[in-house]
């Protein structure tokens, strides 16, 4: 077989892809309701709601999209991620109505059930259609469910081995936190940024996080993102590895002799297959046999987008987890001993992690409107003498020092945990600004990725206005990036000599927050990740006194009753 | 059915009040009511009950005879039984309830709509004195309504490429960025604001931001931005435009009570 046959085929397999879909489901027509005609009551009210991000010819260029990443959805490409279709395939009328209903979370964009009514956001979907041709003659095959397999352990188990099987890995990482090798270099159709998913962020995910969803972004992939519809990475009636090895041929510019021999061979075994895809591509009949034996062979992958979808669900915790205010404040549990290494097991005694949301820094210039860490988790231990933290945030690549590609500063990762000097006495009594102060200065603990095993302690009066302690605590520090994330453990004294250091006082609650950077998303100096300011204490050292004080009060109050028994009965006595 | 005793009838409306305060305004109602308010509510009432039962000899007798039997009556010996039983294990529960509790954080006390200086400035200009300024394209909206509108839709650019990142797409204070911010971004759909103000105290507080606002507003907590290093003159008052034209909300004008 000559080369050029082997480019005749390439062209037969990208048609074949595109018609795959229509296989795998016998023709499953669109459901839902259907929008009703477009209005000049839907052209005004996207242009009051929708125009300032989408634009308002719909090509996603409104005033407010310059500072968006994920940028706004242009309508004209005919490309959207959330739809119930399989690949290739246009959203339906219900598709583009629970995205503006529901609102993409992880984005900006918002829901808008609740803020408009069910017919202006059905007009919406009328409006929207009308920024693309394709909608009028396409007829849309919908992704059927009705295979699901149910959550289970053993299914979690299996998915789990796809996952790693399929490449997701590359992309998504190991644990599935958005940190694969690809990450850094991804883009979207329009060639913006465009970062993999976080699985155990699911709160983030655009399309909502039921299962449901999650399988039908495998089978219809999400366009215009470089996550791929799945089944493009199968090749009917071959094997999995069969079909990587196919695709695998196909990408590369030349073959070896012995290579096009593999590929010829691969080719004739899928042949059968791809004759049949071809003919329903043409409109010819179809046996009753051969839709058998397709759906026979499309089955496999079905199930195995059921069972990633279950591994992915397992990953995702359910909600963006409270943040550190009330009861969820960031407490120091007392400790007898030396305090907990890094890798102690005792961490994991503290069952939930304080959470503290992290959002743009948009008041000072630089400023980061589109901040790739979301948040920060803390955990405390302490004893006479010592705390402990250990400080946890998800960061999808670990950038050592390095020049920006925009600005050619040097970027790095890094954080910084912030308290006041001084801590203020009473609710009403003044705080320092919450971004690293102002009048009143802030002490901070500066780490960098480059130096993982050393905090500096630097003192504030301004974001920009920060400046190295001329002594520094005797701190003991030790940082990793291990899948995806930045585990930073930090050790000091309670107290220090040093008048400008916080001193950590039992029952004292210290106001605490966050300025993290993310070097690969260009954050340095004032351009950044932050949190307002949360609450940290050391809890009380656990006394007796709470088996103590009860028996003693109920003792005291029977005693009590005696007493005032022994004093009526002797009254009645006298009284006789 | 028996009696009840003047006793049993004192502690049945105590205990009636309680449930009311607690359960029907806290629970069935949803206003939870402090500790302190409750506290005081009873503590009128178990006056009020002790003047009542106190003013005649004889009803206060009556009132204490079934304290006198139950602790003094042989008869009595299971109920004064119980009550030695019960009231040490109540006071014994109460007390490790309350001795195992932890300190919750102090909640931050602030002034959401501080009163403004008396002078409004843009940086160091002084436009002049808060209570008078006016917004210089109102007028237009009798005058000249195509500029008015034009006005309007700056402000809506601006808004859309500065605001709504806290304040929300529909102005609802519920913007992308609103979960990890304390206090909230305002909400100018919330009817209790923009008719609340006149338009120079929005200027005022747009233009100073957080770092703007006096200490009982806690300034270092609010994320607002002092956007006159960022925005014009014009460009603020087109912003109060679009905001009131968008809720439909109208700012106060002088002269006009507060409401």
């Amino acid at each position: 077989m000559n080369r050029l046959f082997a480019k005749k085929s390439f062209i037969i397999h990208i048609a074949s892809f595109l018609l795959l879909p229509a296989i795998i489901t016998c023709p499953l027509f669109a459901q839902g309701k259907s929008a009703p005609a477009a209005s000049e009551a839907g052209n005004l009210l996207y242009i009051d709601k929708c125009g300032h991000c989408h634009g308002i010819e719909g090509a996603g260029d409104g005033d407010a999209a310059e500072n968006l990443l994920p940028r706004p959805r242009d309508f004209t490409s005919g490309l959207y991620k959330i739809r119930s279709t399989e690949s290739g395939n246009l959203p339906t009328d219900q598709d583009l109505f629970e995205v503006i209903s529901n609102g993409m979370p992880g984005s900006s964009m918002p829901a808008w059930k609740g803020l408009l009514s069910e017919d202006e956001r059905w007009s919406l979907v009328a409006q929207i259609k009308t920024y693309f041709d394709g909608f009028e003659e396409a007829s849309r095959r919908v992704i059927d469910l009705s295979g699901k397999i149910p959550y289970s352990e053993e299914s979690v188990a299996k998915g789990k081995t796809f996952y790693a099987e399929l490449g997701c890995v590359e992309c998504h990482g190991v644990l599935g936190r958005g940190d694969g090798t690809s990450a850094p270099d991804l883009t979207d159709e329009s060639g913006f940024r465009s970062w993999p998913a976080n699985m155990e962020h699911s709160w983030n995910f655009r399309g909502g996080s039921a299962t449901e969803e999650i399988f039908k972004r495998f089978i219809g992939g999400i366009a215009g993102s470089p996550m791929p519809a799945f089944v493009s990475s199968f090749r009917l009636g071959l094997t999995d590895a069969e079909s990587a090895r196919i695709i695998a041929l196909e990408d590369q510019d030349e073959m070896t002799e012995e290579e096009e021999a593999e590929y010829t061979q691969l080719e004739e075994k899928a042949y059968e297959y791809e004759d049949i895809m071809l003919r329903i591509e043409e409109g010819e009949e179809i046996t009753h046999e051969e839709q058998n034996k397709l759906d026979e062979a499309m089955k496999p992958i079905f199930e195995k987008s059921w069972h990633l979808a279950n591994y992915v669900k397992s990953l995702g915790r359910e909600g963006r987890p409270p943040a550190a205010v009330g009861d969820k404040v960031l407490r120091s549990q007392y400790f007898v001993g030396d305090l907990p290494g890094l890798n102690d097991a005792a961490w994991s005694e503290i069952k939930e992690a304080s959470y503290f949301p992290l959002v743009g820094q948009v008041v000072i210039e630089p400023r980061q409107f589109n901040p790739s860490i979301d948040s920060v988790t803390a955990k405390s231990y302490y004893n006479d003498n010592e705390a402990a933290f250990l400080f946890e945030w998800d960061d999808r690549t670990k950038t050592l020092p390095q020049a920006d590609d925009e600005t050619g500063e040097t970027v790095e990762d890094a954080i910084a945990i912030q308290f006041p000097v001084k801590v203020p006495k009473s609710p009403s009594d003044p705080k320092p600004y919450f971004i690293w102060g102002g009048r009143r200065p802030v002490y901070l603990w500066h780490w960098k990725v480059s130096e993982p095993n050393k905090i500096t302690e630097m003192n504030a009066k301004g974001i920009d206005k920060a400046t190295v302690q001329a002594s520094q605590s005797q701190m003991q520090v030790e940082g990793v990036y291990e899948d995806g994330r930045y585990r930073l453990w930090v050790k000091r004294a309670l107290k220090t000599d040093d008048r400008n250091d916080l001193k950590f006082e039992p029952e004292t609650f210290i106001p605490i927050a966050f300025s993290a950077w993310d070097g690969a998303n260009g954050d340095v100096k004032t351009k950044r990740a932050i949190s307002t300011w949360y609450s940290f204490v050391l809890d009380p050292v656990p006394s007796n006194k709470r088996f103590v004080y009860p028996p003693v009060v109920a003792l005291i109050s029977a005693g009590l009753l005696f007493g005032l028994r022994k004093s009526v009965r002797n009254r009645e006595k006298l009284n006789q | 059915m028996p009696k009840l005793s003047l006793f049993t009838k004192c502690v049945i409306l105590f205990a009636a009040v309680w449930l009311f305060l607690e359960f029907f305004i806290g629970g069935v109602w949803s206003v939870p009511l402090p500790a302190s308010v409750i506290g005081m509510y009873l503590g009128l009432i178990l006056v009020a009950i002790l003047v009542h039962v106190s003013v005649e000899d004889d009803r206060f007798r009556e009132f204490l005879r079934p304290i006198k039997e139950t602790l003094a009556d042989d008869k009595r010996r299971t109920r004064c039984t119980v009550l030695f039983v019960l009231v040490p294990l109540v006071m014994l529960v109460f007390t490790f309830s309350k001795v195992s509790t932890k300190a919750e954080a102090p909640a931050s006390v602030r002034i959401a709509h501080p009163a403004p200086p008396d002078e409004l400035t843009y940086g160091d200009k002084v436009i002049g004195p808060i209570q008078e300024v006016e917004n210089p394209f109102r007028h237009l909206e009798k005058d000249d309504k195509d500029a008015f509108r034009a006005h309007a839709e700056n402000g809506r650019r601006v808004y859309y490429q500065n605001c709504f990142y806290c304040h929300g797409d529909d102005l609802d204070g519920e913007g992308h960025f609103a979960h990890g911010l304390n206090p909230l971004p305002a909400n100018f759909q919330d009817p209790g604001i923009i008719p609340n103000f006149q338009e120079s105290f929005f200027f005022w507080r747009i233009s100073k931001g957080g770092p703007g606002l006096p200490p009982s507003a806690t300034p270092w907590d609010s994320a607002m931005p002092v956007w006159e290093d960022y925005l014009t003159e014009e460009e603020i008052w087109d912003v109060i435009i679009f905001l009131s034209e968008y809720t439909g909300y109208k700012p106060r004008t002088f002269g006009e009570a507060a409401h």
